[in-house]
Order: C-alpha cells, then sequence, then structure tokens
C-alpha cells in the first residue's frame, strides 16, 4: 500500500469515527436531559470510572493498549460532562442545538 | 486554571477536586499521568485558586488568567486615552503634571504654576489634604487650599489633580479639581475607590507603597467596575531591602503595566527616591520605558515647603528637566509640549 493508499484509508476510518462520537454524544445529550429532569449531579465519577474501565477491557488486543485508551476515552469523557453541563443549564437542548430563545 | 495533583492522590480526591470545579461552573480535562494528575478547568466560571489549592491531594494550583478584567488588554487592546478639556493622557503626547506638595499660600501655589506652566506642565498638582506619616506634620489647608488651587489653574490655563483622602472629601475636591489622586497609602482603600468609581472625573490611582502590579490593577478595577473608565495608572515607588533611596522607582512596572493594560501609566519620580537630585534621573527613565506622563513636584522655595522639600525640584531643574524629556520623547515616537513661553538662555 502507498502513502496515499493509507491516508485513505485514515481519512475512511475518522469520517467512521466523528459519526460515532457524535451518536455517543447525542446519548449523553439526552442523559443530560434526564439528569436536569430528577436533578442528579453531572459529574457522576463512579460511572466514569466504569466506562473506563470498560473501553480498558476490550482495548487489551490493539496496538494502542488499555492505558492509551483511557487516555483518549479521557477527553471524550470530558467532551461529555461539557455537553451535559450544557443542556442541564439550558444552553442546549437534548438535541444538541441551542434553543430560539438564546440566539441573538 | 491548571490543578497538578499531588503523587499518589487518590481517585477519591481526584474526585472532589473535579467535582468541585464543575460545580464552579468549569470544564474539566483530567489528564492522568503515570504519577501525577493533572485537571486542565476552563470556561466562564470563577474558580477560587485558593480554595482549590486547601483541598486534600491538591500540589498546585496554577492560574493562567488574570484576576481583573476590565482593566486588562484582553478586554481592550486599544489604549484608554483619559482627555480632561484639551489635555490627552495615554495619546502619543507625554503629559508633564507638576506643582508643589501642598498649597500653602495663594503666592506660592501661583508663583509654582506659573514656572511649571512657563517649562511646559499642562496639569498642575498640589495637595490640600496631605497623608502625612506623623499626625504632627502639616495637614494641608484643607478647602482654602482647594480654591488657591482652583485659581492658579485656571489663571494659567492648566487641569488640576489633588488627592482626595477619605469618602468624605470627594464632593468638595469634586468641585475644585479636574483629576481626583487616589495616593498609594489608599491605593486599597476599597470603600473609596467604589465611590470614585460612580464619579465621572479621571482617577489618577498611585501604586500602593507594597502593592504588587496585580493588586495595584485589581483597584483600578474597582474603579472600572463602577463605570468610571477614566483611570490613569500612577508609579511612584515600592519598599524593598534598599536604604540608601528611600523607595525604590519600578520603571519596569511601566512597561509591564503597559503590557497587561490599556490604561495609561505615568511616573511619580518624586515620592520614588525621595531625593531632588535623584528626580530628574528617573523622570528620564519613566520617559524612555514608555510613561505617558509624568507628577512631579517642584517649589519655587523648596527649603522652606511645608511638606516633601528635599524631594521638590527648583523651577530651573524643571526647566532642564523639561529641555531633556523634550530630546528623549521624540526618540521613542512621543511628542511633548513646547515651552509655553521660551526665555533667553540655554536650551534654545
Amino acid at each position: 500500500m502507498t502513502l496515499d493508499d493509507l491516508r485513505d484509508d485514515i481519512d475512511r476510518v475518522d469520517e467512521v469515527l466523528v459519526r460515532l462520537l457524535n451518536e455517543r454524544a447525542r446519548c449523553v445529550c439526552e442523559i443530560g436531559r434526564l439528569k436536569k429532569e430528577t436533578g442528579m449531579e453531572v459529574y457522576q465519577p463512579d460511572r466514569e470510572k466504569q466506562v473506563l474501565q470498560h473501553v480498558r477491557a476490550i482495548a487489551s488486543e490493539g496496538p494502542l493498549g488499555p492505558d492509551a485508551v483511557a487516555r483518549l476515552f479521557e477527553r471524550i469523557i470530558d467532551e461529555a460532562r461539557r455537553l451535559e453541563r450544557r443542556v442541564v443549564h439550558g444552553q442546549i437542548d437534548e438535541s444538541g442545538q441551542v434553543p430560539p430563545a438564546q440566539k441573538e | 486554571m491548571v490543578v497538578v495533583m499531588q503523587e499518589g492522590a487518590t481517585d477519591n480526591q481526584i474526585e472532589q477536586v473535579v467535582k468541585r470545579l464543575v460545580e464552579m461552573g468549569m470544564d474539566v480535562h483530567k489528564s492522568t499521568g503515570v504519577t501525577r494528575t493533572v485537571l486542565g478547568a476552563v470556561g466562564q466560571g470563577r474558580p477560587d485558586a485558593a480554595l482549590i489549592e486547601m483541598m486534600d491531594g491538591v500540589h498546585e494550583v496554577v492560574r493562567i488568567s488574570s484576576p481583573y478584567k476590565l482593566a486588562s488588554r484582553t478586554f481592550k487592546s486599544e489604549p484608554t486615552v483619559v482627555t480632561v478639556g484639551d489635555v490627552r493622557i495615554g495619546g502619543d503626547e507625554v503629559i508633564v503634571m507638576a506643582g508643589p506638595c501642598s498649597a500653602e499660600s495663594e503666592q506660592q501655589v501661583m508663583a509654582a504654576a506659573v514656572a511649571v506652566r512657563r517649562a511646559g506642565a499642562k496639569v498642575l498638582r498640589g495637595g490640600a489634604f496631605k497623608p502625612r506619616s506623623s499626625p504632627y506634620s502639616f495637614q494641608g489647608l484643607g478647602e482654602e487650599g482647594l480654591r488657591i488651587l482652583q485659581d492658579a489653574s485656571r489663571a494659567e490655563n492648566m487641569a488640576l489633580v489633588s488627592e482626595v483622602m477619605d469618602i468624605s472629601q470627594i464632593d468638595l475636591i469634586e468641585r475644585y479639581c479636574d483629576i481626583f489622586q487616589v495616593g498609594a497609602r489608599n491605593m486599597q482603600n476599597f470603600t473609596l475607590l467604589r465611590e470614585l468609581g460612580h464619579r465621572r472625573k479621571p482617577v489618577l490611582l498611585k501604586r500602593g507603597i507594597s502593592a504588587t502590579i496585580e493588586e495595584w490593577l485589581l483597584s483600578a478595577e474597582y474603579i472600572l467596575s463602577g463605570g468610571n473608565t477614566d483611570v490613569i495608572l500612577c508609579e511612584r515607588g515600592i519598599r524593598t531591602f534598599e536604604t540608601a533611596t528611600r523607595n525604590t522607582f519600578d520603571v519596569s512596572a511601566i512597561a509591564m503595566v503597559k503590557k497587561l493594560s490599556h490604561l495609561p501609566v505615568i511616573a511619580d519620580p518624586s515620592h520614588g527616591a525621595g531625593r531632588r537630585d535623584m528626580v530628574a534621573p528617573l523622570a528620564r527613565a519613566a520617559v524612555a520605558a514608555g510613561a505617558d506622563g509624568l507628577i512631579v513636584e517642584v517649589h519655587c522655595d523648596p527649603d522652606h515647603a511645608l511638606s516633601d522639600g528635599a524631594q521638590s525640584m527648583f523651577p530651573s531643574q524643571f526647566d532642564r528637566l523639561m529641555a531633556e524629556l523634550r530630546i528623549i520623547a521624540p526618540a521613542i515616537g512621543r511628542s511633548i509640549c513646547l515651552e509655553a513661553s521660551p526665555r533667553r538662555g540655554w536650551g534654545t
């Protein structure tokens, strides 16, 4: 395979990754709505720990390894927390859109 | 804000810090290293660094944004120009304010005003209420002093700056003066600063004798946050371990504040060293460092002055200083007032 072929592969993988990340983010927004309704805290350290344990457990075979995968997922969780906080504070709705009243 | 956790901080300790930061409205970026965890906190919240630093498992908190906002260059990138009549402080021209330390008599103030005006000063300085280190020293003439100063400034077509020491003097001083001066000892008199923030005359804010630049800008923030946008900062020397001079004049503060803030910065070389022979060198250094102006004590008979005689310049020394500044200012791309009425003799 040539360098260009490999780069094309990376672009394809990134497209799938972004789609999947957004799918995950939609779940996060829904969770934000539920937390808002039930008055539950955005930050749930035990759940974050579970998520990291889960991804570590399924990361053993690839070249990244569990530690690197966990570090990447820390970033994903950071962004999820940010999204949830914005939903809870009403800055965006559960579909991730800015509510009409807040637009300039 | 960056929170560095101690080596071996427990999961529970890290969770508590994250929880606290989230409560404070911050987005947290958690990076788990081999031995240490680092938490980056960003967002619109205003986390209290001292509170976080006290939490279990925290090694260090590094603040990355300044605690003042309105005074910062990030808030306003173009320099602020404070206008008093036709005097513009913070523009191209280096503005010199000069006059006696305190108003003693009509004659004394008038003589000083005439001398400094002729040499190119555009603002008359002079105190009517004097914050003296000793209660037995001359305390100033009060309202009579203000009247004398105002008469002299009007006669010489100059703006007038005078010190306000207490919230109770504000109305009186506002009636007579064009610029309020807040002295070094009052830099953290927050009730006074707050009240001046509600007035619409410019405030010349001197740096406290042991104030950091950050504390100084926070004091400016008090005035700005009240809605008064015309704040002029003034470096006047700080207390250090040196005893040969009374205070150490901090030239670096002038350059530093110009970077951190959009507010004009002037220098008071008279109080820095407390000695007449040091005034001119410090004044030259201040202008060369980028000061927007100077405030200098000049007395026609300094040996008999009722206050600060030792650091007051003779009019002839002031003339010479102004002539020197007319060479320095253009060298760094600034202008400075020409002699109002040139006399025969040297310098022409």
